[in-house]
This record gives C-alpha cells, sequence and structure tokens, in this order.
C-alpha cells in the first residue's frame, strides 16, 4: 500500500482527535498561544486580557492541529494493516459538538 | 467609506451563501436520491452528489479563512457591544457557530476520503453523516453570522 492511500486513512483519525484535542485545549486552557487584537500582539499559552479583550480561538485550533498531526503520524504505520473504523471520523467530532452544547449552555440561560 | 473589513465581511457572506448552495445540493443528493429529473424538486436530487465535495471543500476554507481574518474586528467592537447590551443568547450563538465551524473544517480530509468513491457502501453511512453535520453546520454558521452582523436592526437597539 502506499504512503498516499496510508495517509488518507488516517484522516478519520485526524478528525476525532482534532475535535477531541480541540474541545480539551478550549475547557482546560490548554491553548497553544493567545492573541489581543487590540494590540495586535500574540503570547503563549492562555493570557489574560491586556487593554482589550483576548482571543484563545486560533491557540485552541493550533493545540488542536499539534494533536491531530501527532495522532496521525503515531497511526500511520498500524493503519497499513488494518484500516481504522469509519466512524471516528464523524461520530466523535458529533459528540464533541453536542458537548459544546452544554459548555456554552450559560449563555442561554442567564 | 467602505473599510477592508466591511469588503471583507460582504464577501465571506456571499461566499457563504454559495457554500450553502453547494453543501445543500449536495446533502439533497445523498439524502433522498432521484433516478429522474421530473419536477424542480426530483431535478434538485437528481445530481451527481460527488462532483459538489471538491467546490465545497475550497468554498469551505475560503470562507473560514476570511471569517477568521475579519474575527479580531467583531472581538474589539461589535462583541464588546452584545456584551454591554448583555444579548447573551446572540454572543452563545456566535460562540457555537466558531466551535462548530473548526471541527467542521478538520473533518474536511475525511469528508474528501468518504466521497472519493460515492459507489462505495461501506462508506456510505460516514458519507451521509458526514455531509449531513457539514451541511447544518454550514446553515447554523451562517445564520447565526447573519444575526450577529444585523444584531442593532434585528433586536431594535
Amino acid at each position: 500500500m502506499s504512503l498516499t492511500q496510508n495517509i488518507t486513512r488516517v484522516f478519520g483519525i485526524f478528525a476525532a482527535v482534532f475535535a477531541i484535542a480541540y474541545t480539551i485545549a478550549f475547557e482546560w486552557h490548554w491553548e497553544l498561544f493567545s492573541y489581543h487584537p487590540r494590540l495586535g500582539e500574540f503570547g503563549w499559552g492562555r493570557q489574560p486580557s491586556r487593554q482589550g479583550p483576548v482571543m484563545h480561538w486560533y491557540g485552541s485550533m493550533a493545540t488542536g492541529l499539534v494533536a491531530a498531526l501527532v495522532a496521525s503520524a503515531i497511526a500511520l504505520p498500524f493503519v497499513q494493516k488494518k484500516a481504522p473504523p469509519l466512524w471516528l471520523g464523524w461520530a466523535v467530532p458529533l459528540v464533541c459538538i453536542v458537548s459544546w452544547m452544554w459548555f456554552l449552555r450559560t449563555f442561554f440561560l442567564r | 467609506m467602505f473599510t477592508l473589513v466591511t469588503v471583507l465581511l460582504i464577501l465571506h457572506g456571499l461566499l457563504a451563501v454559495a457554500l450553502m448552495g453547494v453543501v445543500s445540493h449536495q446533502a439533497f443528493a445523498v439524502l433522498f436520491p432521484a433516478r429522474s429529473s421530473g419536477g424542480f424538486v426530483t431535478a434538485y436530487r437528481a445530481v451527481s452528489a460527488a462532483r459538489f465535495t471538491n467546490a465545497t471543500i475550497v468554498l469551505y476554507v475560503i470562507t473560514f479563512v476570511l471569517g477568521g481574518w475579519i474575527y479580531p474586528a467583531y472581538r474589539v467592537s461589535a462583541r464588546i457591544w452584545i456584551e454591554t447590551a448583555r444579548l447573551w443568547p446572540i454572543s452563545g450563538m456566535f460562540e457555537m457557530k466558531e466551535q462548530a465551524l473548526a471541527i467542521g473544517l478538520a473533518m474536511l480530509p475525511f469528508y474528501w476520503l468518504v466521497w472519493k468513491d460515492p459507489r462505495d457502501e461501506e462508506t456510505r453511512t460516514a458519507r451521509v453523516a458526514t455531509t449531513s453535520m457539514l451541511l447544518v453546520i454550514v446553515w447554523y454558521s451562517f445564520i447565526a453570522g447573519h444575526v450577529v452582523n444585523n444584531v442593532r436592526g434585528l433586536l431594535g437597539q
């Protein structure tokens, strides 16, 4: 099996790990970096607001991306023998999106 | 008169409309396939759904990048106004949009994979589920973005 075929086989793992890592990063404050839009400055990790709001979204996505790439790279040799289950690619992201509705409920219950 | 952010916001909205059209067409074709193309509704479903895959991916990525580009402008102006007006559900709608879109973005390679061979019955469930999820994400995000963008007019404040 070619490397390209192996890479496509980990796409489900990539989607699942990104969804989990992104959700954890946001909830547990594991953002790789923060952005201060008013100052136009970046800072490592989760930072408090400084002269205006702070944005963690980009940093959470970066955490999710790094985790998904690492997990996909680790899984690469294993998927050669057996393809991962397809439900990983949609069921795990679906659960994460539903969990977000729970995490964000306070916005709608105030 | 028009700042760069305004131009990008309008472009972002237009691309989102195109994305909604493409992903809706594909989702209807895969969820309710039609063999003939009789009336308008049947013809809408009787298309080769796989042809929309690349267009969906390209439009999703470009729309996402534009949204991410103008997000800081929203964060330092519109969002502060929304919070000052104590419109928490509106702010929450936008929060939900950004989370769903980020997760949807990471699903795009998998979405491409399950559409690579649309006749493969083994991937059918994943194909239907992934396309349906993207459909819901895109429609929800458009509506949420539209409401946030027009919040002052819509809520009369």
